[in-house]
């Protein structure tokens, strides 16, 4: 309970601040249509938000790169399209992957979808797409499980002739997100989602500045993240999950039966 | 327990909360002392040598021709805030003198704020020459024309051939370049689709982070450098530099952010954070392959505690072509016991990978290292994986009607006796 206090008193308190804080972060992201570029590596991977539809021009061998954020309880699924180079200038088989990496960047295992796909030499386009476990709001340590924050794409070709590289492609991906439900309903939280930091680092002396331990909170808060905004459910989800009608409806349902097994074996009036 | 966890939270929250009313300020001060962010910069580099006159380009235009027209397209639609230079390749015309042919590359426009009507008339007396092909010599000048500020420095390689004078090769040198961690990134299009330029053109983009392209037309190449510009108009601070060390107790104490680093091979990497008790430290490294590597790969990130206990790790690996090899690793340090010091304890982290190069590939310099380091409040651990500990699905429902019932018929048999007794009595 307390962790339920908790988590709704966080929830009221500081989601909008969060929110005001990614909107200040985010004006740098064109918000009109889908994103038109893609990034090149982890830090410029570009910032698209779930069920926008982002494109890209490119040369057949870059590596493309968009993030997406996703809360807990959610279970995501990012879709790619890519339309591959003239028939005419191509001379064998390609074969295209799409890599989902974690706010991390450990890389997240697909449940479902192509994530692998090989065109044949005359293939206009392909579809990929890779589905990911539900988003846990809190794991061990020592697990990789999908938790909330923000979640890495990564669009390349893995085998292709060596003749075919650099030609112009065009490639089109979306990440779409369904709730996992009260199956998926785990315990335990974040303090913050697995938002990858942007700023440069810098080296601490803890000899020649003593203070530099207290400020441990600030290089906590500090830190400019990664323009990512949160989901509508939130990173962490909601308090309210279909458990609670669940055990509920078990309360309920044990005390008619109590009420019901009294009935039956009390003592009758007449007989008193 | 739970009180000062509870003032644990509202401390937390009140830290954010200040941290809101303050960050704005604070940043805008930082953005006052610190003055305008350097601007970020790039060099287109042409080729004009001789066989940039052949009219091979869609359209029977030639391949100077399709460049002018690119140029001229890319000066017109470029942001504001770039600072565009342009750097001919293979200028002059020496002949037969290959040691003056292979010193010439000239800056026909220099890097700063664009005056498109004075960078249009630059670009439109271009002429191929009989020049040669010094592209190991044009990128070092072009490194040099960017400067030195930090900031995003570009560099766009134009050239139908590859490297004529051989020495320096424009591969080593690219390398080279990448590895004085100037940040420097050469994208490289090629006008022809010649094996050999191909492989030198894919081998000095791949040694920066770049990105190689093969041009069919003046539209694909204007497209093309159009991108490659507003690429580095994306606002992306470039990670500190850090030298790692060969053990724990040598190595740098890093705060929150982004570092880069050079990692030999078969040689680990060691650095610290510091961490406080009730704290979680968030670490992800990504390693680059940026030259030929052997097809199977990994990256392993330990956290190491200062006696040299393993904490945690993460592992990645794969197989065949990729960029990075990357990975990442979380750990709460455990709250502190009551009366415990909350003094912060260095937590060592240890990079190493399994990339290998294939007989003949340099294996200096070091390959590029990307180290995330953040520091966050810890997570609240369940008492139950279960949300709140909360059942469901039709087992506990069954459970507990069962369990009802049975009390029920207890409670009803309990309350027979009682009366049967008060009777006896």
């Amino acid at each position: 309970m307390r962790q339920g206090l908790r988590r709704t008193i966080r929830g009221a308190a500081l989601l909008p601040l969060t929110g005001l804080l990614l909107a200040g972060a985010g004006t740098a992201v064109a918000d009109d249509g889908g994103q038109q570029e893609a990034g090149t590596s982890f830090r410029t991977a570009t910032v698209i938000a779930q069920d926008e539809t982002a494109t890209a021009m490119a040369s057949t061998g870059d590596y493309l790169y968009w993030t997406f954020p996703a809360g807990a309880g959610q279970t995501a699924t990012a879709e790619a399209t890519v339309t591959l180079p003239d028939a005419a200038a191509r001379s064998g088989p390609v074969t295209w992957q799409l890599d989902v990496y974690d706010g991390l960047r450990r890389r997240q295992a697909c449940t479902e979808g192509q994530q692998t796909v090989t065109a044949a030499e005359t293939t206009a386009s392909i579809d990929l797409s890779c589905t990911l476990r539900p988003v846990k709001p809190w794991s061990e340590p020592w697990a990789d499980d999908p938790l909330p924050g923000a979640y890495y794409l990564r669009l390349t070709v893995v085998e292709l002739p060596e003749r075919d590289l650099g030609l112009g492609v065009s490639a089109q991906v979306s990440v779409t997100a369904t709730e996992s439900g009260g199956a998926r309903a785990s315990g335990g939280e974040l303090s913050e989602p697995l938002i990858p930091a942007a700023r440069a680092g810098s080296i601490v002396d803890l000899e020649a500045d003593p203070d530099a331990e207290e400020d441990g909170d600030d290089t906590a808060t500090g830190v400019q993240p990664v323009a990512v905004a949160e989901p509508e459910s939130g990173w962490m989800g909601s308090w309210w999950t279909d458990r609670w009608v669940w055990t509920a409806a078990g309360g309920v349902l044990g005390a008619i039966a109590g009420v019901a097994g009294y009935v039956l074996i009390r003592p009758r009036q007449r007989e008193s | 327990m739970i009180i000062r966890k509870w003032s644990v939270a509202l401390s937390g929250l009140l830290t954010v909360l200040m941290a809101g009313a303050f960050a704005p300020g604070a940043l805008a001060d930082g953005a006052v002392t610190e003055g305008e962010p350097p601007p970020p910069r790039v060099e287109l580099v042409l080729d004009v040598s001789g066989s940039m006159s052949e009219r091979d380009m869609a359209g029977g235009q030639s391949r100077i021709a399709a460049a002018q027209q690119a140029f001229n397209e890319v000066l017109d639609a470029m942001p504001e805030e770039v600072h565009l230079g342009i750097r001919t390749l293979g200028a002059g015309n020496p002949g037969d003198d290959k040691v003056a042919g292979c010193l010439d590359s000239d800056q026909l426009y220099p890097v700063g704020p664009v005056d498109r009507l004075e960078a249009k008339t630059a670009v439109a007396t271009l002429r191929p020459t009989t020049g040669f092909t010094p592209i190991g010599l044009a990128l070092r000048e072009a490194d040099k024309d960017l400067g030195d500020d930090p900031g995003t420095r570009r560099i766009v390689l134009i050239t139908d051939g590859e490297d004529s004078c051989g020495q320096p090769d424009p591969c080593v040198v690219a390398r080279e370049l990448a590895a004085k961690g100037t940040h420097l990134v050469v994208d490289t299009l090629g006008l022809t689709l010649d094996d050999a330029v191909r492989q030198q053109l894919s081998c000095i983009a791949e040694a920066t982070g770049g990105t190689y392209t093969a041009v069919q037309d003046a539209d694909q190449l204007a497209d093309r450098i159009g991108q490659l510009v507003r690429r580095a108009d994306v606002p992306v601070e470039n990670p500190a530099a850090v030298e790692g060390a060969t053990q724990c107790a040598d190595a740098p104490l890093l705060g929150a952010g982004v570092y880069i680093d050079r990692a030999e091979f078969g040689e680990p990497r060691w650095y610290r954070v510091p961490v406080r008790p009730g704290q979680e430290l968030r670490a992800s490294v990504s390693v680059a392959a940026d030259r030929a590597m052997d097809p199977d790969h990994g990256v392993l990130l330990r956290a190491v505690s200062e006696e040299g206990q393993e904490l945690t790790r993460g592992t990645g690996a794969g197989h065949g072509r990729t960029d990075v090899m990357s990975t990442g690793l979380r750990y709460p340090l455990p709250e502190p016991e009551e009366g415990d010091t909350s003094a912060s304890v260095p937590v060592c982290l240890e990079v190493s990978n399994s990339f290998s190069v294939p007989e003949g590939q340099p294996r200096t310099p070091g390959l590029p290292v990307e180290l995330a380091v953040d520091v966050v409040a810890g997570p609240d651990n369940p008492s139950d994986v279960a949300a709140f500990g909360l059942a469901r699905g039709w087992v506990p429902l069954v459970l507990l009607t069962v369990v009802g019932l049975v009390a029920g018929v207890l409670w009803g048999l309990l309350v027979r006796m009682g009366i049967a007794l008060g009777r006896a009595h």
